[in-house]
């Protein structure tokens, strides 16, 4: 008898709900895009030349060309592989950090929890971009990697403070005092019972990083402050803004790097909503847009909500 | 009012981690930022500044004192708001360029911030209020799709299609050509007028999330017995909407408006590069590039201390209109 391909129940659980599954959709366009668009390109997208520059999209430019004649659908496929690849690095390595500051502050409680709390708090009120924009002007090479750790060290606060709540939440089920009476170890207890039940909220944290950290690194390579060695859509923007190209009526050159970031975070912001939905059943039923929203204002608003909404 | 006094012991502490943030962000990275910074000078222009290259280490480090020293030099610095000479503006100090550029981030961003509030939380307070109807089917969605779009992509759409090809608004710096900076009737005309299309583009960026957030807390006092009071009084069904369930509703909104100032003023950064709006963001962009390290290290510290004045003045208002917060 042959076995049936084995499919997680997760990925079952999200292509059945409209949201998450219109997201996967899109998301999947831009990676088949990035995957195989290069290959479509087939040119550098660095390559200029003075006689091809400033044309409007044609058959043999689809997107068109910018100021010094490179090819704008070269750069916006090409480009997608680093604006993609800094975004899920950050979010990654914000997320980690979240999610260990959030479990260690609401699992250890008393000054451990105080501690890490101000620290949250903190973050929380210095303003994000403006901090790495000062950083990156300090930073002599900036490369990925250390752009990834710049954001990834910046943007993890909101998150934890979502975490952390969510982990206080769990600390005194009955699941976990079992745990503990039945003499497990510290270790056993957070990585055995707390973090399997926390699995789709740092899901849904990734993503939301995910979504912070593209649109914040995109901003970054914007203001010329990226890393600018590599084409990527926020470059692409930069060059764009830099040449006036907006000015002298080059629509092409900012629409379609424009388009691909804000096309990708939409699919990201329909996962968001998705995942929201089928992690917590008693929000699908009536109260479905509930957690979502509260999400997006944890996103929007900096992660500070009043106490009464905070505890519900 | 141990509450409000907790506050503001955790504000002062904030001040101090940034100010502190501030001096150690330079002595972290690699390399000479003094070096950098005076290579923008010639001898002459550092000869004409006695104490310049002192005030430079204080605030970027390299000199010959410990780093405790520095230290203290650095605060006694900074709490005069002496941040030496700007080597992009030369011979400007510092403190003048920021006292130069503020005002217009200031006036632009409070202005059209609190107008986002305003708009935001009245069209989430009616989306709630007769949900699933047109406002909620319609109003709701596209706000929300315009808030997660990157600001800066609606600032170029913007220049591109309302500025260029509409020639509806100003695309470029914050006055005319010619005009004096002070309080005169054209330059005042003129500064409303370029200040228009990126005040269209924060509250285009903006509102959605005043919408949500309004909308949910609105759902949630609208199934309360004070709402139902106000309709068995036969009171008209605005009046219940704006004075018994909005009143009520508005306290969380307001509490994340101060919050929200600290993505904002990232946001204005971007915007502001897009507009070449001579404010502080535009400064601080500048300032980097250029390698301006002691602008952009006074205009951070100066950003962050907005953000934390702007909280604490969210805090005395909610103080004042929330009679649990000044129980508890």
């Amino acid at each position: 008898m042959r076995r049936k391909l084995h499919i997680p129940k997760w990925v079952g659980l999200l292509l059945g709900n409209p949201k998450s599954r219109v997201g996967l959709g899109i998301l999947l366009f831009i990676l088949l895009m990035t995957a195989f668009g290069p290959f479509f390109a087939a040119k550098d997208p660095n390559a200029f030349s003075l006689l091809d520059a400033r044309q409007s999209p044609s058959f043999h430019h689809l997107f068109g060309t910018t100021d010094q004649g490179s090819d704008v659908f070269s750069q916006v496929v090409v480009g997608a592989r680093e604006s993609l690849l800094l975004g899920f690095a950050a979010a990654t390595l914000a997320t980690a950090v979240a999610t260990v500051l959030g479990v260690l502050a609401a699992y250890s409680g008393g000054i451990v929890d105080d501690a890490i709390n101000s620290i949250i708090n903190i973050f929380l009120v210095l303003p994000p971009i403006p901090l790495l924009v000062v950083v990156s002007g300090f930073l002599k090479s900036r490369g990925t990697w250390t752009m990834v750790v710049a954001l990834g060290l910046v943007l993890w606060a909101f998150e934890a403070r979502i975490l952390r709540s969510q982990a206080l939440s769990l600390r005194n089920r009955d699941f976990v005092n079992a745990a503990k009476a039945a003499g497990e170890s510290t270790r056993r207890v957070i990585f055995g019972e707390l973090m399997p039940n926390m699995i789709s909220r740092i899901a849904a944290a990734w993503v939301l990083i995910f979504y912070i950290a593209l649109l914040t690194d995109a901003g970054l390579e914007f203001l010329g402050l990226g890393s600018l060695q590599k084409p990527s859509w926020g470059v692409t923007l930069y060059w764009a803004q830099t040449n006036s190209a907006v000015l002298q009526g080059e629509w092409w050159s900012f629409v379609f790097p424009g388009a691909a970031l804000a096309l990708t975070v939409i699919g990201l912001v329909l996962l968001l909503a998705g995942i929201d939905e089928v992690s917590n059943p008693r929000l699908r039923a009536e109260k479905t847009r509930h957690s979502f929203l509260s999400r997006m204002r944890f996103a929007l608003l900096g992660g500070r909500v009043a106490p009464h909404v905070e505890a519900s | 009012m141990r509450w409000f006094l907790r506050r503001c012991l955790f504000y002062l502490f904030a001040i101090w981690v940034a100010a502190t943030l501030v001096f150690l962000l330079p002595r972290l990275m690699p390399g000479d930022p003094v070096g950098g910074v005076l290579q923008h000078l010639s001898p002459a222009q550092i000869q004409a500044n006695p104490g310049i290259v002192q005030t430079y280490q204080a605030l970027l480090g390299g000199g010959k004192g410990t780093i405790w020293q520095d230290y203290l030099k650095y605060i006694h610095r900074i709490s005069h708001f002496d941040f030496g000479v700007s080597t992009s503006n030369y011979p400007a100090p510092v403190s003048d360029v920021i006292g130069r550029t503020l005002p217009y981030s200031i006036i632009l961003v409070g202005i059209s911030f609190f107008l986002a509030f305003v708009v935001g939380t009245t069209i989430g307070m009616i989306a709630a209020w007769r949900r699933g109807k047109s406002v909620d089917t319609f109003v709701v969605p596209a706000l929300m799709s315009l808030g997660a779009f990157p600001s800066f992509f609606i600032a170029l759409l913007a220049v591109y299609f309302l500025g260029l090809k509409l020639q509806w608004f100003p695309i470029q710096h914050a006055y005319d050509n010619g005009l004096t900076p002070g309080f005169s009737w054209a330059f005042i005309s003129s500064a409303t007028r370029h200040a228009e299309l990126p005040a269209l583009v924060i509250l285009a960026a903006f509102t959605g999330g005043w919408v949500l957030n309004m909308r949910t807390v609105m759902i949630n006092t609208i199934g309360e017995d004070y709402v139902q009071v106000g309709f068995a009084k036969g009171l008209k069904d605005r009046r219940v909407m704006t004075s018994y369930a909005g009143r009520n509703a508005i306290l969380p909104p307001l509490n994340g408006f101060a919050a929200q100032f600290a993505t904002a003023v990232g946001g204005v950064v971007v915007i502001e590069f897009v507009f070449s709006y001579p404010g502080a963001g535009l400064t601080l962009q500048q300032a980097v590039l250029g390698n301006d390290y002691p602008l952009s290290q006074a205009l951070l510290l100066v950003l962050a201390l907005c953000v934390i004045g702007a909280n604490f003045l969210m805090d005395i208002l909610n103080l004042i209109l929330d009679p649990r917060v000044r129980t508890s």
